[in-house]
């Protein structure tokens, strides 16, 4: 469904028929520390690719374009990654000073995601794994989620993120609303996708209830457990399913070292 | 006089490129990759066995499934699990499919630009190069023509893509980051009717393919030599991506047991990525025009054609320009391979089984080599008997390319010392593009 049909609205809309010249919306996009995933699902647009062109310039995005300043102003900034280093610090906040509106994009940006793994152990115990001569001049940090430097206007959840909430977060700067983005858990997206529970048939240790959805429950519905990826939703009763695990007959290892650390290492934060 | 770039564009992740020329020479050189580091192999550390494929995914979002191949064998390995032969398919099918897109997004989004001397594929398609147009006496029509020809690529492009991403996603549950590919595995597998779609999806992407491999084999890259060492994985059974000998254009011939006998790894103190080289041999290139050189016995008929050979003569293999050409030649390979291994698997009437679970852990080490899009990719593991993974290693492809990359680049300048600053700049961008390198990776 194209990008003006999901959300009824209409070109007029968008732009008043007055403007002959209408400008269309600055978008920058920003990479910290990931694997760029977040960058290429939103350059792979692609069946909104046509329209998102026409209504938005970016004029700051590395992976696609070799031209264009980081410097602004940007009508939308979207950053994707985490913070770990202290220039990104320096980097953010430039960012939200030039930015109208920014939105956290993927779970590295957001509640830390893979990257914050890292944070599980001293740094250099971490850091010694991969760098011998360089390790004493390494200035890697604890890894930080994007809202705790700088003020958040919305976040893109998601590892990667799912076109419903991309398309949502560019609609909502077109129109000037406030985005609605996804906020409740897998288990609703798997309950209507009428998928069988492989919590309660298969004892698999499913994080669905209390992951935010936006992937259709994807998981579930190739049989096998959620591992977070879109990360903790806000309000997520985490005892309950902790107790669930236990009864299931996982070890409090498991419960605490890998379910709930493979995305939420920072712990319920970021939220 | 010095050329930086600080931040080079059109490339996965983030580094730069400065040298310096002093009197008509070539002073220094260096590609500073500083993208952050974010330790995986610290991160690894203590992690189940099989968390590991969906931890070192997150490496990289233009290549996940390699990562994830790669360290699904190499832990199959530690632990002693041998996969059945549709799993085995089934993996041949989730690699063909997501190199092709790598491919595809390199050849069209990032590299064709630098051909048409524009900054990215929206710049080709923006209305407001007027100026630039009329300026090569170019008239409104030429223009318009131009125009309706980078929005009909767009359109193959697409096409295409989707064609491919549909293969990886149907198997993975996602294209990006898939979720059903793991130790021991598939969670479940497509039935006939999305393998029929996804040969329906083949078959109406096949002229926009071949259309847009024509229009790679007709540019005219710079020409180069470099002095790197070609090395791939090599196969009896066919064309080698997941596991095989490695072997080189200059006899080099060993195992991937004995990968780290065969090769070191250095860090850099200017770069936050390691520079990999064989041990007392020096430099290697890897990635597709390595493959496509030494593998070339192995190609099917349609990479065959004269049209796409381009690169599949000695000579041109050794400019590194020309791993667009090679990326244009597998492209059609794989939608080949592709193809056959879903009529294969659609033919396969028996109903498919049910995922018996994650096999059990086993104390062990495992070693393992495939063919990222972008050359060598390397993951090795030590797990202990709870499972844990106590150890673990990993080697990328543009590692493996970061020395090839600097002395080719040296040579470049030095080879087109006198021309003007802004032309050396972007042609330095240019190499370091065909290359398609992957910073994040590179570091991770
Ligand atoms: S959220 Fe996931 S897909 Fe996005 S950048 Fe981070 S690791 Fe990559
Ligand atoms: S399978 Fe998981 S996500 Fe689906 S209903 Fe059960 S617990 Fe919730
Ligand atoms: S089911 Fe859970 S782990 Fe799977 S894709 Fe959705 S959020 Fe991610």
């Amino acid at each position: 469904m194209s990008f003006y049909k999901k959300f009824r609205l209409h070109k007029k809309d968008v732009h008043s028929p007055k403007e002959k010249n209408p400008e269309k919306k600055r978008v920058g996009f920003f990479k910290f520390s990931c694997c760029t995933g977040c960058g290429f699902e939103l350059a792979y647009f692609q069946r909104s690719l046509k329209e998102t062109l026409e209504s938005f310039d970016f004029t700051f995005f590395r992976l696609a374009s070799s031209a264009g300043s980081p410097e602004g102003p940007f009508d939308l900034a979207l950053v994707e990654g985490a913070v770990t280093e202290p220039f990104q610090i320096v980097e953010i906040k430039k960012i939200r000073a030039a930015s109208k509106v920014l939105y956290a994009v993927g779970s590295c940006a957001i509640v830390g995601g893979i990257p914050a793994i890292k944070a599980l152990a001293p740094e250099m115990e971490v850091e010694r794994a991969a760098y011998r001569e360089r390790l004493y001049e390494m200035s890697s940090t604890r890894p930080h989620v994007i809202g705790d430097y700088v003020k958040v206007d919305g976040c893109i959840r998601g590892c990667p993120p799912g076109e419903r909430d991309l398309e949502e977060a560019l609609a909502s700067v077109l129109i000037g609303k406030e985005p609605e983005f996804i906020e409740y858990s897998v288990c609703m997206e798997c309950k209507m996708a009428g998928n069988a529970c492989v919590l309660l048939e298969d004892g698999l240790p499913c994080m669905g209830p209390v992951t935010n959805a936006g992937c259709g429950a994807l998981c579930p519905a190739h049989h096998r457990a959620c591992y977070s990826c879109f990360g903790l939703m806000g309000q997520a009763n985490v005892p309950a399913l902790k107790g669930k695990f236990r009864k299931l007959g996982f070890t409090e290892e498991d419960i605490e070292k890998r379910f709930f650390t493979l995305f939420g290492a920072l712990g319920e934060t970021g939220q | 006089m010095r050329i930086k770039t600080e931040y080079l564009g059109r490339v996965e992740g983030e580094a730069g490129v400065r040298f310096e020329i002093k009197n008509g020479r070539l002073a220094e050189l260096k590609i500073n990759i500083w993208e952050p580091p974010r330790f995986f192999e610290g991160m690894l550390v203590g992690r189940r066995y099989d968390e590991a494929p969906d931890i070192v995914a997150r490496i990289c979002g233009i290549c996940p499934v390699s990562h994830m191949l790669t360290s699904i064998r190499a832990i199959e390995k530690a632990i002693w699990f041998e996969p059945g032969p549709e799993t085995i398919a089934a993996r041949k099918i989730m690699a063909y499919s997501q190199i092709a897109s790598s491919h595809l997004v390199h050849l069209v989004m990032l590299a064709l630009p630098d051909y048409e001397g524009k900054s990215s594929l929206m710049e080709m398609m923006s209305a407001r190069d007027g100026a630039e147009c009329g300026k090569n006496g170019e008239t409104e029509k030429a223009k318009k023509t131009k125009k309706a020809k980078v929005k009909d690529l767009l359109k193959k492009f697409i096409n295409v893509k989707e064609a491919f991403n549909g293969i990886t996603q149907t198997f993975g549950g996602r294209a990006l980051h898939p979720v059903s590919m793991v130790v021991g595995g598939f969670t479940s597998f497509p039935g006939e009717k999305e393998i029929d779609r996804l040969l329906s999806g083949l078959a109406s992407a096949e002229d926009d393919l071949e259309d847009i491999a024509g229009l790679i084999s007709e540019l005219k890259p710079p020409r180069l030599e470099t002095a790197s060492e070609l090395v791939c994985l090599s196969d009896d059974g066919g064309y080698a991506i997941n596991g095989g000998r490695i072997v080189s254009d200059m006899g080099l011939d060993g195992t991937e047991e004995e990968y780290e006998e065969l090769f070191e790894e250095k860090e850099a103190s200017y770069s936050n990525a390691k520079k990999t080289r064989l041990r007392e041999r020096g430099q290697i290139m890897t990635g597709a025009l390595a493959r496509v050189s030494l593998q070339s016995r192995w190609l099917g008929e349609k990479a065959r054609k004269p049209a796409f050979s381009i690169s599949l003569s000695s000579s041109s293999g050794k400019n590194p320009f020309n791993n667009i050409m090679a990326q244009a030649a597998e492209l059609l390979h794989f939608w080949q391979e592709c193809k056959k291994l879903l009529e294969a698997s659609g033919a396969e009437k028996q109903k498919k089984q049910k995922f018996p679970g994650r096999p059990p852990a086993r104390e062990g080490e495992g070693r393992a080599l495939t063919e990222a899009p972008r050359g060598l990719l390397y993951h090795s593991y030590a797990i202990d008997r709870t499972g844990a993974i106590r150890k673990a290693n990993i080697v990328t492809p543009t590692a493996h390319n970061y020395l090839a990359m600097e002395q080719d680049l040296r040579r470049l300048i030095e080879d087109n010392i006198d021309l003007p600053k802004e032309r050396l700049k972007s042609l330095a961008g240019m190499l370091i593009r065909a290359y398609d390198p992957c910073f994040s990776c590179s570091v991770h």
